[in-house]
């Protein structure tokens, strides 16, 4: 099997660099997420290959938190559009998680099927390769498996790395995996592999039957008791690495400017309000139930597969303790008449 | 046609078609058609089918989500706006001349051909005409298609009767049709009814046999004109209505105009009754 030498990731980012964009989990001062290796700085970013989850997911790659969609040339009576933004750059997602890779396939299900496809998506995911970093030791709100991810060979990896120690084991499982593959020639050496073994799973979640259930469920009261906590911050939906929701806004500067789209977020009251001032989710409780239907109901409904891949980082990140492995199990637990 | 969209070999569904307004007619003191076409004078960006809409865009502020009306033959798509926020605000300020942008069409649209042979009943408030108008012109276009044609159409005040010259003139000349035109309260110079359309529904009656019912209208308004229909004996698959949610993409993606695994933008706007009891009670 191919490897690559940990003495050589250094080296090896760098010819990656030198072909696509590659992002990399960094902690960054505050911050952790996947940033461009071309602005990697030793002395104030820390490679974190090692962690599970850096706090944000790779998503903002092939959907970015906001993005510019087209020119607007507005003088009186005439206006028109003068150009658009699709990006086809090249991008290469190096060390993305099992379910963080499940993310980009959620959202490609949405932007590339069911009659229309998104060309600002396009551009980027057609010209985007993920290589995925298996995980054998899953975490304390880790539950992946349970929402139909393979934390070891997940699916859509282009690349799948794994962890042996002085080196990464390397398996390109696509074309564009073994294109990569071909820009590290020199660099990966053959060599006779041990993998690690998988470690356990600390949090069990069941979602067996969730969302057939959840069907008659819309208006259990075991909504109120859980959404009671919830004070609509969005964090959750910002740090998911499947929460795919936009707005689109324009910003001009006297006769030009751009149209652009921005994240968004279900449990923003604006999010659905109407300008004649209606809002079918005007309350809170209506939010939160929006939200974890979507994830456990709607789009597992409407996409064969729910939109949750068991990261954990909405439990990590919620100020007041709302906790989705412990909504499926109220779920599964819960009396329907 | 803008250049930016010409060269490109992908379709991009979320870029508009700058059009021009070619006519704006005021409809009342907070609706105004909007009629545009090509800039090139070519005719149409796109066709619709009664009850699909369009986004219409004035560039430089927003866009919107409007039902959108057009019939063969016509050269223009016609937009009828209410005056109820920021970008129609500003949409009601501009010029005949002025370039706008344009996209779609979106939606299902009417069951146009699902209701071929039925009387229909057409039952609107306010602004909810515009997109059954569409659906009517449809059936006067193709008359021998469809049964007795009623329609039931209320709004606050005679000041705020869309469509005039159709409701009072066009309509009613129309072979084997009634229209009934209700407003909310009296007003010295009207002689017609005066009450509220689920209650003037009733008292008109229309029957149910072989008849399809499409409302349209304020929330309230379509809530109990739905019970009052259910009172009067049609049947859930007998009743279409067309729903309204906030927009931003039009195509499915952007989350916000959900209702269960549907999005009204994509998947409706239209639904018979009987699919939308199959939903979350959130329309």
């Amino acid at each position: 099997m191919k490897v690559l030498n940990k003495s050589k990731l250094i080296e090896a980012l760098n010819v990656l660099s030198s072909q696509q964009e590659v992002f990399v989990p960094i902690q960054r001062e505050s911050q952790s997420g996947y940033f461009s290796w071309a602005d990697y700085q030793p002395e104030r970013d820390e490679l974190m290959l090692e962690a599970l989850n850096v706090y944000q997911s790779p998503k903002n790659v092939v959907l970015p938190q906001t993005e510019r969609m087209y020119g607007i040339i507005s003088q009186g009576m005439e206006v028109d559009i003068d150009q658009t933004f699709e990006d086809a750059h090249p991008t290469l997602i190096f060390g993305a998680r099992g379910c963080d890779v499940k993310g980009i396939l959620a959202m490609d299900e949405v932007f590339l099927t069911r009659g229309f496809v998104d060309s600002f998506y396009q551009a980027r995911r057609a010209n985007n390769t993920i290589v995925a970093n298996a995980c054998y030791a899953p975490g304390p709100n880790c539950f992946c498996t349970a929402m139909e991810v393979d934390p070891v060979e997940p699916v859509g990896a282009d690349v799948i790395i794994h962890d042996c120690g002085d080196y990464y084991a390397w398996e390109a499982r696509t074309g564009k995996g073994e294109a990569v593959t071909a820009q590290l020639d020199g660099l990966l050496e053959d060599k006779e592999v041990k993998l690690p073994s998988a470690q356990p799973f600390q949090l069990q979640v069941d979602y067996q039957g969730v969302a057939e259930k959840l069907k008659d469920m819309f208006d259990h009261s075991l909504w109120d008791q859980m959404a009671e906590p919830c004070i609509n911050c969005g964090m959750c939906t910002y740090v998911c690495p499947s929460c795919y929701c936009f707005d689109i806004q324009v910003k001009m500067f006297g006769e030009k400017g751009y149209r652009f789209r921005a994240w968004d977020s279900c449990m923003f009251e604006e999010y659905t309000r109407e300008a004649g001032g209606g809002n079918p989710r005007g309350a809170s409780k209506e939010r939160f139930r929006q939200r974890f239907l979507h994830k456990l109901e709607f789009f597992q409904e409407r996409y064969g597969t729910p939109l949750c891949t068991g990261c954990g980082r909405c439990i990590i990140v919620c100020p007041t303790d709302v906790n989705i492995a412990r909504i499926i199990k109220a779920v599964k637990e819960a009396e329907v008449e | 046609m803008n250049e930016a969209k010409k060269g490109m070999a992908i379709e991009q569904p979320l870029i508009p078609t700058v059009v021009e307004v070619i006519d704006i007619v005021d409809r009342t003191p907070d609706v105004k058609s909007f009629f545009v076409r090509n800039t090139d004078g070519s005719g149409l960006p796109f066709q619709v089918q009664p009850g699909q809409c369009g986004m219409i865009s004035h560039l430089p502020v927003g866009e919107a989500m409007i039902s959108c009306t057009w019939q063969e033959e016509q050269e223009y798509l016609e937009f009828a706006v209410k005056r109820v926020g920021l970008l129609t605000d500003e949409l009601h300020r501009i010029e005949i001349g002025q370039k706008v942008g344009v996209r779609g069409p979106y939606g299902n649209g009417f069951p146009v051909e699902a209701c071929k042979g039925k009387d229909m009943v057409f039952i609107a408030g306010g602004i909810g005409l515009a997109p059954l108008r569409s659906f009517i012109k449809h059936c006067f276009k193709h008359r021998q298609d469809y049964g007795k044609i009623t329609i039931i159409y209320g709004s606050r005040s005679s000041a705020d009767l869309c469509f005039k010259e159709e409701l009072f003139d066009l309509w009613p000349r129309e072979q084997d049709t009634q229209v009934f035109v209700t407003i909310d309260n009296p007003e010295p110079d009207w002689d017609g009814h005066v009450g509220f359309v689920p209650a003037y529904l009733e008292e008109l009656a229309p029957s149910p046999e072989g008849a399809v019912a499409v409302v349209c209208g304020p929330p309230i308004m379509i809530k109990f004109v739905l019970q009052s229909l259910e009172k009067m004996g049609y049947a859930d698959d007998q009743v279409i209505t067309t729903l309204e949610m906030r927009m931003k993409c039009g195509i499915g993606k952007c989350g916000r105009c959900n209702i269960g695994s549907e999005f009204i933008c994509l998947d409706g706007p239209v639904y018979y009754l009987e699919q939308l009891r199959q939903l979350p009670a959130e329309w």
